[in-house]
């Protein structure tokens, strides 16, 4: 993400702050294909990850006046989208659920090349789930080490093993896959 | 992959237009907790106003009394600062950050008591344990629910997603604060009668504060 988009979405934020129901609508459009997919890669499937985007979008309205001026958006948003599905996952626990659907997992697009479709969706899918998390969120959506460590109450450092390792097992999955 | 939800479905869109209102937004961690400060500062002297200073505060020092309390009461609002913004989405602490931050506290209380004990040991005359302890215990929790409650109140502003977490960050700053006044009171250097009543009602403080951060949750 450029500094053009972190300061268009702060500056949509401060209107929506102000009362802006079109700056709300401009918000959404802007952060709710990427927060779906992160949705998606938590929940591991896509119609209970749109529930919890509209969770996420309710809880984003409840909390907007925690928001201060100047600082980047999108941390705050995913910090609250992953929140949403930490609560939703407690609940869900207490209650028996049906197998999860393989779902539609988002690809880096640096090993988008190592492999077709399918074969990039089951060696996502294997990818440990906080190793893939971190990986997503460096690789995909460009978050700093330190927005991913904030995110997620780990450090920095930590953050950067994570992706680094998801990565590595991301490619060795692909490899072993092209070589079988 | 996500296309087809650039528009915000109608229903979710009539739910936040039907609550929209301006809002005024949070300041920073540090500039919230200055509303602490004056309760912070009430602690600091009340003790020893209404009671008057410990007997012993000659022999240990301003350094020991005063020095001591001003620094401890200090780390209680950069425990606050901490919790507080422990309490904003996306900027949440790391876990081994909030380590640092209660261990640095537990450090810093034993070697308070260590060094006061030194300079000055004095302890509970036999019969007046129970007496003292419940006085000590009592008087630092009760004097930290202002600040306790004025903390949570700040923090369940902000929207805290680990509520527990700020609670009992914010609780052992509120504890702090209040043992940095009680402690200039209490004659007694004995690291037993501290910790099992000063650094006790810190510890239970901050219980409190977690408990308290549970139930409030979110405003």
């Amino acid at each position: 993400m450029d500094d053009g988009e972190l300061r268009q979405l702060i500056a949509l934020m401060t209107a929506y702050q102000a009362g802006s129901i079109q700056a709300f609508d401009e918000l959404y459009a802007a952060l709710a294909p990427a927060l779906l997919a992160y949705l998606i890669s938590l929940t591991r499937a896509r119609s209970h990850a749109q529930d919890l985007l509209q969770e996420t979008f309710l809880q984003l309205h409840k909390s907007r006046r925690a928001y201060r001026a100047g600082l980047p958006v999108r941390p705050w948003i995913f910090a609250i989208a992953r929140h949403v599905w930490l609560m939703d996952r407690r609940r869900r626990s207490r209650r028996p659920q049906a197998e999860h659907e393989l779902p539609d997992l988002p690809v880096p697009p640096d090993v988008a090349v190592l492999g077709d479709r399918e074969r990039l969706r089951l060696a996502m899918t294997a990818v440990l789930p906080d190793r893939r998390e971190a990986l997503l969120l460096h690789h995909l959506w460009g978050f700093t080490f330190a927005e991913i460590g904030q995110l997620l109450g780990i450090r920095a450092d930590a953050a950067k093993l994570r992706s680094s390792r998801g990565m590595a097992d991301l490619r060795r999955l692909l490899t072993e896959d092209n070589r079988g | 992959m996500a296309d087809e939800r650039l528009h915000v479905p109608p229903a979710l869109r009539a739910r936040i237009a039907a609550d929209l209102r301006p809002v005024a937004p949070l300041r920073s961690p540090f500039t919230r907790t200055l509303v602490i400060v004056p309760i912070a500062l009430a602690l600091l002297v009340a003790a020893a106003v209404v009671f008057g200073l410990r007997r012993d505060a000659s022999r240990i020092g301003i350094g020991l009394t005063w020095g001591a309390s001003v620094a401890q009461m200090l780390l209680g609002l950069t425990l606050v600062v901490a919790a507080l913004r422990e309490s904003v989405p996306g900027t949440t602490l790391a876990r081994r950050t909030v380590g640092v931050f209660l261990g640095t506290t537990l450090v810093a209380v034993l070697a308070l008591t260590i060094a006061t004990w030194t300079h000055s040991p004095t302890r509970v005359a036999a019969g007046w344990t129970t007496y003292v302890w419940s006085i000590c215990l009592t008087g630092t929790i009760v004097s930290a629910l202002p600040a306790l409650a004025v903390a949570g109140w700040l923090s369940a502003r902000a929207f805290p997603l680990r509520p527990r977490v700020a609670g009992a960050l914010y609780g052992v700053g509120a504890g702090l604060m209040a043992d940095a006044g009680w402690r200039l009171f209490c004659h007694f250097s004995d690291p037993v009668h501290v910790l099992g009543s000063h650094t006790a009602g810190i510890a239970l403080v901050a219980i409190l504060g977690l408990v308290f951060a549970g139930l409030i949750g979110r405003r």
